[in-house]
C-alpha cells in the first residue's frame, strides 16, 4: 500500500478521474457564472462585459431581490430553527420507544424522498381557496382565509405557509442525522448516569445534547445552505407570487435567467447566494464549538 | 422480521415511485394509435428537464427514412379537450399520414406556464425545434432580434403566392419586423365579454354598452345572488386582459403610444381612472378570485355560478369542449364604452403564431413548410371556426349554422370594429416590463397599492430602461 502510494501514476491515476468531474462539473461552471455575471448576456447573443453593474442594480435598485433576500433569510432562520428543535426532539423519542420505530421513523421520513413538485402540487391543492383546507374550514362555518395569495405583513402567510410544508417535508432528513448519532452513543454512559441518580432531561441535557454537536453543525449547515438555495416548494406552490411576495433567491434567480433571458443578471444573482452559502457556512463552522467526547 | 420486511419493500416501492414522479417529459405526434409498442428512435423518455428534442417520441415513423422535425406547443395533443388542441392533433396526424415515409413530424408538448422557459431553455442550449409556437409581442421581437426565427416573407411571397394570398388583409401587419414576415397565423382570438344569457334573462338584464350600465348590471346580478363577473388573480393575465381593455378604453392607443415614445407618463391621468375602475369592478368578482386559476375562474362561469367572464374568444374552445351544454346559454358582447374616454369599438385582439427556426435547413425546412401549410389550410381553417369556435387567418368560407353559437356574436362584434390592439401585457417593451403590469393590476386589485403607487412601478421601470 505504501508503495502505491508512493506511486506518482497511481495517484494520478486515482484522482485524475474526481479531478476531471469535479472541474467539468463544477468548477469550470462556476467560472463561467463568474464571468458571466459581468456581462449583459442573454444566451442569444455574444456576452458583453458590463463590469459591476449588475450587482449594482441587484443591490441598490431591485426591489424584488430585496424581497427575495428578506424570504430567503426568514425561510432559512425558520428552517433551522424548527428543523433542528423538532428533528433532534423526534430523534430522541424515536431511539426511546421499543415499538414501532422503524414505522415512525419511514413515515416521518417519507416526505424527504418523495418529489417536490408533486408535493407542491399537492400542498397547491390543499390550500386552493375552493377546496381541501379552506373547504373543511367551511363546512365548519369558517372563512379560511387565502392561504396562497394573501399579501399583508412583513412576511406574507404564503411563505409562512411554505415554510411549513418545507418544515414538514424536510424533518425527516434532521431526525435520521440525529438518529444515527443517537445510536452511536454508548449505552453504558446512560447506565452510569442513571446509577448516579440523573433524570431523563438531565440525560438528554448532559449527555446526549453535548454528544451530538457534530451532527449538529452538519445538519445545520445542510439546512441552511439548502434553505438559502431552496426553490421547488415555491416555484410549484406560488411561482412567486402573488406580485413576487414570495419569491426567494433561486426563483428570482429562475426567473431573470429562464423568462427574461437575463443571464447575466441572473449569474450575479447565483454569485450572491453562492457567497451567503459561503459566510453562512464559515459562521456555523467557526460559531459553534465542538468539543470530542468519546462514545 | 416478516413486518420490517414489509415496511422496507413499502418503502423502496414509494421511494422509486417518487423519484419516478416527475421525471418525464411529454412529446407526443398526435396519433396516438402509433404510440403503442414501439421503440424509441433515440434517448429515453423518462429524462426530467429534457429540454432536447431528440429524446422523444416512439412510433413507427420515425424510425424509417423520413425527414424529422420537431414542433414544440404549449398544450398536450393526446389528453386536452381544449377544441383548439384537437384540431393542431388533426393537423399533425394528417401531415404525418399525408408524408408517411417522407416527413415526420414529433410534437414537444409543455404546459403552458412552463413553455416560454422551456422554449428559452432549447434555443439557448441550441436544441431549437424547426417550428415553435410564440405569441406576438417582445418575446417575439426578442427571436426576431437574436436571428431565432426565419424570414417568411420570400417563402410567402416569392415562392408560395397562392398561400400568400389566401390570409386575410393585414393578418401579417403584428407579425411584420422591417418588412419582413416573421411567423404564420393560424388563428386568432378577440377578447369581449362573455355573458350567461340564462342569468341575464332572469335577473331581467340586458348586455351593456357603457361602463356605468356595466356596474348598474353587476349589482342587480349580485342581488339576485350571482356573481356578476368571473375573473382570475392567480393567473394575472386574467386580470391584465380586462385593466388592459379599460386603459385602451380611458385613452387608447394614444395612452399606450404616449408611454412607447416617452411622451406619457405610467401616472397620468388615463391609467389612473382604469386603476380605479378597476378596484371598483373588482367588487364583483367571485370571492375567491384571488386565489382561483384562470381555469376555476372558467369554470365559475360554466357552472352557472357566474354571470360574465372577460376572456379572449379562444375560451370557446375551452368552455366548449369541456361543458358542451354551455354553448347554448352563452352570449358575447363588446367591451362596454367609458363615457367621454376612447372608442369603443377598439378590440383587443391576439393571433396563435407559429415561427419557423433559422436553422432549419434543406429537407427539413421543406417539411417545416409543408406542415405550415397544413396548418393554414381549408380542412384546418375550417375547423378553427366550425369546431374551435376562433377566428380563421385565412379567407375560407366558414359554415356559420354549425359553428359554435359564440363564433357568430364574435364576428357580429368584429364586424363593427374600427380598429385592434394587442394584449396590453403583451403590448409593452419587454417581457419583463409585460409582467411588470400584470403585477401592478394585481397589486392594485389586492389594494396592496394604490393605482398611482403600482403604476409608479412601471414609470420606474420605463424611466430606467426603455425611456
Amino acid at each position: 500500500m505504501d508503495r502505491m502510494l508512493r506511486n506518482r501514476k497511481a495517484i494520478v491515476f486515482f484522482v485524475a478521474p474526481a479531478f476531471v468531474l469535479f472541474t467539468v462539473v463544477l468548477l469550470i461552471p462556476i467560472l463561467q457564472m463568474l464571468y458571466y455575471s459581468l456581462c449583459d448576456y442573454n444566451a442569444l447573443k455574444e456576452p458583453v462585459f458590463i463590469g459591476l453593474d449588475n450587482f449594482k442594480t441587484l443591490l441598490f435598485e431591485d426591489k424584488t431581490m430585496r424581497m427575495a433576500l428578506k424570504n430567503s433569510l426568514f425561510f432559512m432562520i425558520f428552517s433551522a430553527v424548527t428543523q433542528q428543535i423538532i428533528g433532534v426532539l423526534l430523534a430522541v423519542m424515536l431511539t426511546n420507544i421499543r415499538r414501532g420505530r422503524n414505522f415512525f421513523r419511514n413515515v416521518i421520513y417519507l416526505p424527504t424522498v418523495l418529489s417536490s413538485a408533486a408535493l407542491g402540487l399537492l400542498w397547491a391543492f390543499i390550500f386552493n381557496p375552493k377546496f381541501g383546507l379552506n373547504y373543511l374550514l367551511d363546512k365548519l362555518g369558517i372563512q379560511g382565509p387565502l392561504w396562497l395569495m394573501e399579501s399583508d405583513g412583513f412576511i406574507v402567510l404564503p411563505m409562512i405557509v411554505i415554510a411549513f410544508v418545507a418544515l414538514w417535508q424536510y424533518v425527516g432528513q434532521n431526525m435520521m442525522l440525529y438518529m444515527a448519532q443517537i445510536m452511536g452513543i454508548s449505552k453504558d454512559l446512560y447506565e452510569a448516569a442513571r446509577i448516579d441518580g440523573a433524570s431523563d432531561t438531565k440525560t438528554f441535557r448532559f449527555i446526549t445534547l453535548p454528544l451530538i454537536k457534530p451532527m449538529f453543525i452538519t445538519s445545520l449547515s445542510l439546512n441552511c445552505i439548502g434553505s438559502l438555495k431552496f426553490f421547488d416548494l415555491v416555484y410549484n406552490m406560488t411561482q412567486g407570487g402573488p406580485s413576487n411576495r414570495t419569491q426567494v433567491l433561486a426563483t428570482h434567480l429562475y426567473e431573470q435567467g429562464f423568462i427574461y433571458f437575463k443571464y447575466g443578471y441572473s449569474s450575479a444573482i447565483a454569485v450572491v447566494l453562492l457567497v451567503l452559502c459561503l459566510i453562512v457556512s464559515l459562521i456555523i463552522r467557526k460559531g459553534i464549538r465542538v468539543e470530542n467526547y468519546e462514545m | 422480521m416478516m413486518r420490517k420486511k414489509l415496511v422496507s419493500v413499502l418503502t423502496i416501492s414509494v421511494i422509486c415511485v417518487s423519484m419516478l414522479l416527475g421525471c418525464s417529459v411529454s412529446t407526443d405526434t398526435g396519433d396516438a394509435s402509433l404510440n403503442e409498442g414501439n421503440t424509441s428512435n433515440e434517448g429515453n423518455t423518462s429524462n426530467e428537464g429534457n429540454t432536447s428534442n431528440e429524446g422523444n417520441t416512439s412510433n413507427e415513423e420515425s424510425s424509417g427514412d423520413a425527414t424529422e422535425i420537431s414542433w414544440i406547443f404549449y398544450d398536450d395533443l393526446n389528453v386536452s379537450e381544449d377544441l383548439v388542441t384537437k384540431g393542431y392533433k388533426d393537423v399533425i396526424e394528417r401531415f404525418n399520414e399525408d408524408y408517411a415515409g417522407k416527413y415526420h413530424v414529433n410534437v414537444i408538448s409543455t404546459p403552458r406556464e412552463e413553455y416560454d422557459t422551456k422554449l428559452n431553455a432549447l434555443i439557448a442550449s441550441g436544441n431549437i425545434p424547426e417550428l415553435f409556437t410564440c405569441h406576438p409581442g417582445p418575446l417575439m421581437e426578442q427571436y426576431v432580434d437574436a436571428g431565432v426565427a426565419a424570414d417568411l416573407t420570400e417563402i410567402l411571397q416569392k415562392d408560395n403566392p397562392d398561400w400568400y394570398k389566401s390570409f386575410k388583409d393585414g393578418i401579417f401587419d403584428k407579425l411584420t419586423y422591417d418588412e419582413k414576415i416573421m411567423a404564420i397565423p393560424t388563428n386568432f382570438s378577440a377578447a369581449l365579454v362573455f355573458y350567461n344569457t340564462q342569468i341575464f334573462e332572469e335577473v331581467g338584464v340586458t348586455p351593456p354598452e357603457t361602463y356605468d350600465e356595466w356596474l348598474e348590471v353587476c349589482e342587480k346580478i349580485q342581488d339576485a345572488g350571482y356573481t356578476p363577473i368571473a375573473c382570475s388573480a392567480k393567473d394575472p393575465w386574467c386580470i391584465s386582459l380586462l385593466a388592459g381593455y379599460l386603459c385602451d378604453r380611458e385613452d387608447g392607443p394614444d395612452n399606450l403610444q404616449g408611454v412607447s415614445e416617452g411622451t406619457l407618463d405610467w401616472t397620468s391621468e388615463s391609467y389612473i381612472n382604469a386603476g380605479n375602475k378597476l378596484i371598483e369592478l373588482s367588487q364583483y368578482f367571485q370571492p375567491t378570485a384571488a386565489g382561483d386559476s384562470n381555469d376555476q375562474a372558467n369554470a365559475e362561469f360554466t357552472s352557472g355560478k357566474a354571470a360574465m367572464l372577460v376572456q379572449g374568444s379562444w375560451v370557446i374552445g375551452e368552455i366548449n369542449g369541456r361543458v358542451p351544454e354551455i354553448e347554448e346559454v352563452c352570449g358575447a358582447f363588446r367591451f362596454p364604452a367609458i363615457e367621454g374616454g376612447a372608442d369603443p369599438d377598439r378590440m383587443m385582439v391576439k393571433t396563435d403564431n407559429i415561427m419557423l427556426s433559422s436553422k432549419a435547413e434543406g429537407d427539413k425546412k421543406e417539411a417545416a413548410i409543408e406542415l405550415l401549410k397544413y396548418f393554414t389550410d381549408e380542412t384546418a381553417q375550417k375547423y378553427v371556426a366550425e369546431e374551435a369556435g376562433k377566428i380563421p387567418t385565412t379567407n375560407v368560407e366558414v359554415d356559420t349554422a354549425v359553428a359554435p353559437k359564440q363564433y357568430n356574436y364574435v364576428e357580429e362584434v368584429l364586424d363593427n370594429t374600427t380598429a385592434t390592439f394587442g394584449f396590453y401585457n403583451e403590448s409593452l417593451a419587454t417581457t419583463e416590463a409585460g409582467d411588470i403590469f400584470d403585477d401592478a393590476i394585481v397589486e392594485i386589485y389586492l389594494q396592496n397599492a394604490t393605482p398611482q403607487e403600482a403604476f409608479q412601478e412601471l414609470q420606474d421601470y420605463y424611466e430606467k430602461n426603455v425611456w
